[in-house]
């Protein structure tokens, strides 16, 4: 207290806050080095989305180069390939909320029920390896699985039926990005779940037992109902986003036989912007449009999950 | 006692019903499995075997020719050098920012704890995209240096707030008495809140080392030179845009070696010499995340 009698009037509040900050200095000089880093690498290119509003001369920079006001996205709203990407994206990502999402919930349920502790361990720890590879090294595995010549092509003329283009059929490619993000993804997906179920008290199910409550009962009457918060987390996480549908994955899945079929927002920018002649303003201004629509549907799927009277996400 | 008394009398009587769950999990098991070891298995065997085989290919004379001929090819060499200097440069410089900010951001009192935390918080919400980044980056003049990709991903917001978490639950009477003593909170930062900190040190240090690892996105688009090119994307090269089919990736970035055709026994060495790293922390990995570290995260 010796510190708030020298900076400022005792008792005034801009002195009182002074003092304050200069009892706290160290914590300050502590939180530099990490501020430094998110002003210029995370702030910085945030700061940088103006040039949706401008466009781009090289030699003038992103701050010196001219407003232009809207007219980048004037452009953006006549292109039928935005549209037609923009539309797939979502078509994608409705039918990941569909197939890929409850993936992880029924794995978490499945392993859960499992009794043999040493098989669920075993199996848990194969399903959740994938999962810390990257999708360079995935596709590469997946499309050695795949291929005409591949394991699952070789099992299938084993039963003497037809080969199947796995990787190279438009119709094919939106399946196979289900199939292969729960074959990387649905394990470590499972995790918070399993965390969920085993914070679940377990009077609940003593309690159920005693009223002859059957397996499937004790499934659907205790441990559902108790995960639910849990799975209305992930949902709003998932619904943040609905604009971007896992570049990393469609980029290294896909190939030239399948690129309308994969050409979704995030492939449409990446093409703009880095496969011809560059402009950087139009790609800013359609990758801000992916960013806040982004951010619209992650705030509405928040509302929407306190509506229901749980806590959400954001508080 | 009762749960006791079930998980007993669970093992001694198997129903039905549990025979066919252990049943549809070692199948979901065998279906991740089997793409592993199938590549495994090609990158030991010869080519000749390898076009013979109708089935899963079982190696009946393993060989390390495939794996010979990649390390004569040089390129695998060039992409681990580069992704090691990028965690060399990376992960102390991480570890330093995110530890210092953490702490300091979990000390109570300061003015401006509530507004620098949503500062950081919002750009987990929103962010600039790959656009504005790299022209940032043309404009510190950091493309075509590795330092790009150290500094585009130097603090993860995430593994931030886990530390962040794990400091707010140390007993606070601890910092307080030496702070008694004098020290600075630098000080109690270094000599009393790290080696209580060993294991989350060691989780957040593997997360990051696994996430450098797996880059190449951003090594894409900002490093140009074949000189500079990671790890993943020289397996890019190699497997992915070696297909004959594939012109779709014939980006600024990744144009560097010529589109030869190269064996399955290479392209197959080259992915586990690839994940080989990964494979060897993932116990790690595994006991921490089953101990909560993250799942306490991801709650909060």
């Amino acid at each position: 207290m010796e510190e708030a009698k020298t900076a400022g009037p005792p008792g005034s509040a801009k002195g009182r806050i002074a003092a304050l900050i200069w009892k706290h200095r160290m914590v300050y000089t502590l939180l530099i080095p990490g501020l430094i880093w998110y002003v210029i690498f995370a702030y910085g290119p945030m700061g940088g989305l103006i040039l949706a509003f401008k466009t781009y001369r090289a030699n003038l920079g992103i701050w010196g180069s001219p407003f232009v006001g809207l007219k980048n996205f004037d452009y953006v709203f006549v292109d039928a390939a935005f549209y037609r990407s923009v539309l797939r994206t979502l078509t994608i990502n409705i039918g990941r909320m569909l197939f890929q999402f409850p993936m992880p919930i029924v794995l978490a349920l499945l392993l859960n029920e499992l009794r043999f502790s040493k098989l669920k361990r075993l199996v848990q720890t194969v399903l959740t390896f994938p999962h810390f590879l990257s999708w360079v090294v995935v596709a590469s595995i997946l499309i050695n699985t795949f291929a005409y010549n591949g394991l699952v092509n070789s099992v299938i003329k084993l039963f003497g039926a037809e080969t199947v283009n796995f990787l190279g059929n438009g119709k094919i490619f939106v399946p196979f990005l289900y199939v292969t993000e729960v074959w990387k993804n649905a394990g470590w997906g499972a995790i918070v779940y399993l965390a969920a179920i085993a914070g679940i008290d377990q009077d609940q199910y003593e309690a159920a037992e005693i009223d002859g409550a059957s397996r499937l009962q004790r499934l659907t009457l205790i441990t559902l109902p108790n995960i639910v918060p849990a799975i209305i987390v992930m949902f709003i996480l998932a619904m943040g986003n609905l604009m971007s549908s896992g570049f990393d994955q469609v980029f290294n899945l896909s190939n030239a036989a399948v690129r309308e079929a994969a050409e979704t927002l995030d492939m449409y920018i990446y093409r703009i912007t880095f496969l011809g002649p560059p402009n950087f303003a139009f790609s800013t201004a359609v990758s801000l449009f992916r960013s806040v629509v982004n951010m619209i549907f992650l705030l509405m799927a928040d509302k929407g999950a306190k509506l229901m009277g749980s806590e959400g996400l954001l508080s | 006692m009762r749960v006791k008394q079930e998980n007993r009398r669970g093992l001694r009587y198997v129903t039905a019903g549990d025979i066919f769950i252990a049943l549809i999990a070692v199948i979901w098991g065998a279906i991740v499995l089997l793409p592993f070891l199938n590549v495994i298995m090609i990158s030991f065997a010869t080519e000749a075997e390898y076009a013979s085989t109708r089935v899963f290919l079982f190696p009946k004379a393993p060989t390390l020719a495939s794996y010979q001929q990649l390390l004569n090819d040089g390129r695998i060499a060039i992409g681990y050098r580069n992704t090691l200097l990028v965690l060399l440069m990376a992960l102390p410089l991480s570890m330093f920012c995110t530890v210092s900010f953490a702490y300091g951001s979990s000390r109570p009192g300061y003015p401006g704890r509530k507004f620098i935390f949503y500062f950081v918080l919002f750009t987990m919400l929103f962010h600039g995209g790959i656009i504005p980044m790299y022209l940032l980056m043309k404009e510190l003049n950091l493309t075509n240096t590795l330092w790009s990709v150290v500094l585009s991903g130097t603090v993860s917001t995430f593994y931030m707030i886990i530390m962040r978490n794990f400091f707010s639950s140390l007993p606070e009477s601890l910092i307080e008495s030496a702070k008694l003593d004098g020290a600075s909170e630098w000080r109690v930062l270094w000599s009393i809140i790290l080696p209580l900190s060993a294991p989350i040190m060691a989780t957040i240090t593997l997360f990051y080392t696994v996430d450098r690892w797996n880059e190449w996105y951003n090594a894409m688009i900002f490093l140009q030179k074949g000189s500079l090119q990671t790890l993943q994307l020289v397996l890019r090269s190699i497997v992915l845009e070696s297909r004959v089919d594939s012109i779709i990736v014939s980006s600024g970035g990744s144009i560097m070696y010529d589109k030869q055709n190269f064996t399955m026994g290479l392209k197959t060495a080259a992915i586990i010499i690839t994940m080989l790293p990964v494979m060897l922390v993932f116990p790690f990995l595994q006991k921490h995340f089953v101990k909560g570290v993250l799942i306490g995260a991801v709650k909060s």
